[in-house]
């Protein structure tokens, strides 16, 4: 994967795959990672600057591995977005060994008044990683889209 | 990727380390060159670690990387010994394409084309956000739905057996089981039925602008300047979910059948297991889900040509020529080694292509093999195929399924910035029609390669051989 330089402002950086999306997150914290992984889903969606930020919804995993927590909390968040309607722009995390909790904070999703900018399939498992790099953590995500 | 040239048009990946066949890869030399350094070829080598796997790991030469499978990947499992993996079927189970006919002129069309072009974009629904082709479907519906695939449209006055006789698996794949599919992916999909969906969905309005065997578009119902509809779209939220439930559900089981991958994401079991006929059962329904979400587009871009065109029923004459899907997996006889064997065939990103007299064709176009059709990207063309007799043999049935990206989608943003794209197609003669701007430009046609390339090494191979193209007038976005 060929990197881009980080685009200002946003949570990740998209990286070249041919077909899908694919996003780098760097964070500071494991906790801040799974944050700036949800903000991330949320900005491929729809354009986040007109999200209003009045209802919230929580999300709980479980998961034996790193990599398994990252892929089922993005395809819940996933799941939020495309069956329950709600898009987010504001994401808690609180996180242990083998369990994430999150606060998402959002409102419905309106096709009149968002802009949506693609639909997403599914996360894939195709080199998900969620690692430790001397202080910083790091994950690779790939979208279907 | 140590890479053998087998003939002009077949390349291959020698049998090394955990692969239980080689790879095989048709393309030309300049296909092959821009895919030398690329991931998809690891992905065909993964691909033949599948237990079960007989023949080849096969990619077809519109190859390009996707996760898991390659784009483009076929794979042949036997039936009995094999194993099944919803990563080598897709999130989109049954994304297929459809291609109906008109008895309208390009020039009639043409010149009415910005009012078709309202029309259809006010009348498909374009997936999340907006309300599907049918509001307020209940659960008992949905499950009837994804039972019966497209008869149910035929039941409920969507559709005509016309439609159903061509379709393929009579728009309806045996074994579906609607208690396998979750209430998420109920969910998920009951706002989406009849919505075309965003990525490289599409609906497009098309003219027959060239007929390379005349005798087989005939038969077809096509001719020079005749208007087309192409519609590609798939089994929308209710597949994607359904994909997502089972790959969680078979990424954990595979380890007690002792199966080792060199990709998550390719995640399989035995056939014969209770996970593999589960998915089975589900990525049945999800295809019905699929036929049926293709045949209420075309009803409603009936509609629309109507209302738009003032055009009667019977001026519009408005028939499926075909509908095939490019994401699946499914059962089938193929000769391996000159013996007929039954294996389950994973198409992802691959067209099934069988050749004259196949039973499976619909009657009428038994003598001349299955319509296989192939999209390009909406500045250039689309092609309309056959499938050859020695398809079975060298590809299982299966032929190309689109013009393969070239570009990332970054890439194509990039190139678009400061690009009026709806103006410079304009110009190629292509009405757009479209939800996101960001999504015209990473389907920009230099995003693509070109489809003409691919098809030629398909014909050149003896897969599949080309009947007519089809030049885009309007194209719809989701």
């Amino acid at each position: 994967m060929s990197k881009r330089p980080p685009d200002d402002g946003l949570p990740y950086r998209e990286l070249a795959h041919t077909a899908d999306v694919g996003v780098e997150i760097i964070a500071p914290t494991r906790a801040e990672l799974f944050r700036r992984a949800a903000l991330a889903l949320a900005d491929l969606l729809v354009e986040v600057s007109a999200v209003a930020t009045n209802e919230s919804r929580t999300v709980q995993i479980n998961a034996d591995d790193d990599v398994t927590l990252m892929h089922d909390f993005l395809s819940e968040l996933l799941q939020l977005f495309s069956a329950e309607g709600f898009i987010w722009r504001e994401v808690q995390v609180s996180e242990s060994d083998h369990a994430l909790g999150a606060i998402i904070r959002g409102e419905p999703f309106r096709l009149n008044h968002h802009e949506l900018r693609r639909e997403i399939k599914g996360v894939t498992y195709h080199q998900l990683s969620v690692e430790r790099v001397n202080h910083e953590w790091r994950s690779l995500i790939i979208f279907d889209v | 990727m140590q890479l053998i040239r087998r003939s002009e048009w077949l390349w291959e990946i020698p049998q090394t380390g955990a692969m239980r066949v080689p790879g095989r890869i048709y393309a030309n030399e300049q296909i092959i060159d821009e895919i030398r350094d690329d991931p998809c070829l690891s992905q065909v080598a993964n691909v033949a670690c599948l237990p079960g796997i007989v023949g080849y790991s096969l990619a077809m030469p519109d190859i390009h990387w996707g996760y898991g499978f390659p784009i483009g990947g076929v794979a042949a499992v036997d039936a009995e010994q094999g194993v099944i993996s919803p990563g080598g079927v897709g999130y989109d189970i049954n994304c297929g394409v459809r291609l109906a006919r008109t008895g309208l002129e390009a020039n009639f069309v043409q010149a009415r084309i910005e009012r078709l072009a309202d029309a259809l974009f006010q009348k498909i629904p374009a997936g999340v956000g907006s309300q599907g082709a049918i509001p307020g479907l209940s659960s008992q519906q949905l499950k009837l739905i994804v039972y019966e695939g497209a008869e149910w449209a035929v039941r409920n006055g969507y559709a005509s057996q016309h439609d159903i006789e061509h379709t393929e698996e009579g728009g309806r794949l045996t074994g579906a089981d609607p208690d396998r599919i979750s209430e998420r992916a109920y969910k998920r999909g009951a706002p989406q039925l009849g919505t075309l969906g965003s990525g490289n969905h599409f609906l497009e309005v098309s003219r027959v602008d060239q007929i390379y065997d005349a005798q087989v578009a005939n038969a077809l119902g096509l001719h020079q300047n005749q208007v087309t509809v192409l519609i590609h779209s798939g089994s929308r939220g209710l597949g994607h979910q359904t994909c997502d439930d089972y790959l969680k559900l078979i990424v954990k089981a595979m380890d007690r059948y002792g199966i080792k991958l060199p990709d998550r994401q390719l995640a399989a079991v035995p056939i014969n297991s209770p996970e593999g006929q589960a998915y089975l059962g589900a990525m049945a329904a999800a295809a019905n889900f699929a036929w049926c979400n293709r045949q209420l587009m075309m009803h409603l871009a009936e509609q629309a040509f109507m209302e738009a065109l003032g055009v009667t029923p019977r001026e519009l004459a408005f028939a499926l020529i075909y509908d095939v899907c490019h994401n699946i997996a499914k059962f089938e006889q193929h000769v391996i080694d000159g013996k007929p064997v039954r294996v389950c065939v994973h198409r992802k990103g691959a067209t099934r292509a069988y050749g004259p007299g196949n039973p499976a064709v619909p009657s009428s176009l038994r003598p001349f093999g299955q319509p296989v059709l192939i999209p390009g990207d909406m500045g250039r063309y689309s092609f309309v195929l056959v499938g050859l007799e020695a398809a079975t043999e060298k590809t299982f049935g299966s032929s190309c399924h689109g013009a393969g990206r070239l570009m990332s989608r970054n890439a194509a943003k990039k190139d678009a910035r400061g690009r009026d794209l709806v103006a410079e197609l304009k110009e190629r003669g292509v009405t757009i029609r479209a939800q996101s701007r960001s999504g015209i430009a990473e389907e920009m046609p230099a995003a693509y390669k070109d489809v003409a390339e691919v098809v030629e090494v398909m014909e050149a191979a003896g897969v599949t051989k080309r009947v007519a193209r089809l030049r885009p007038l309007a194209v719809i976005k989701g």
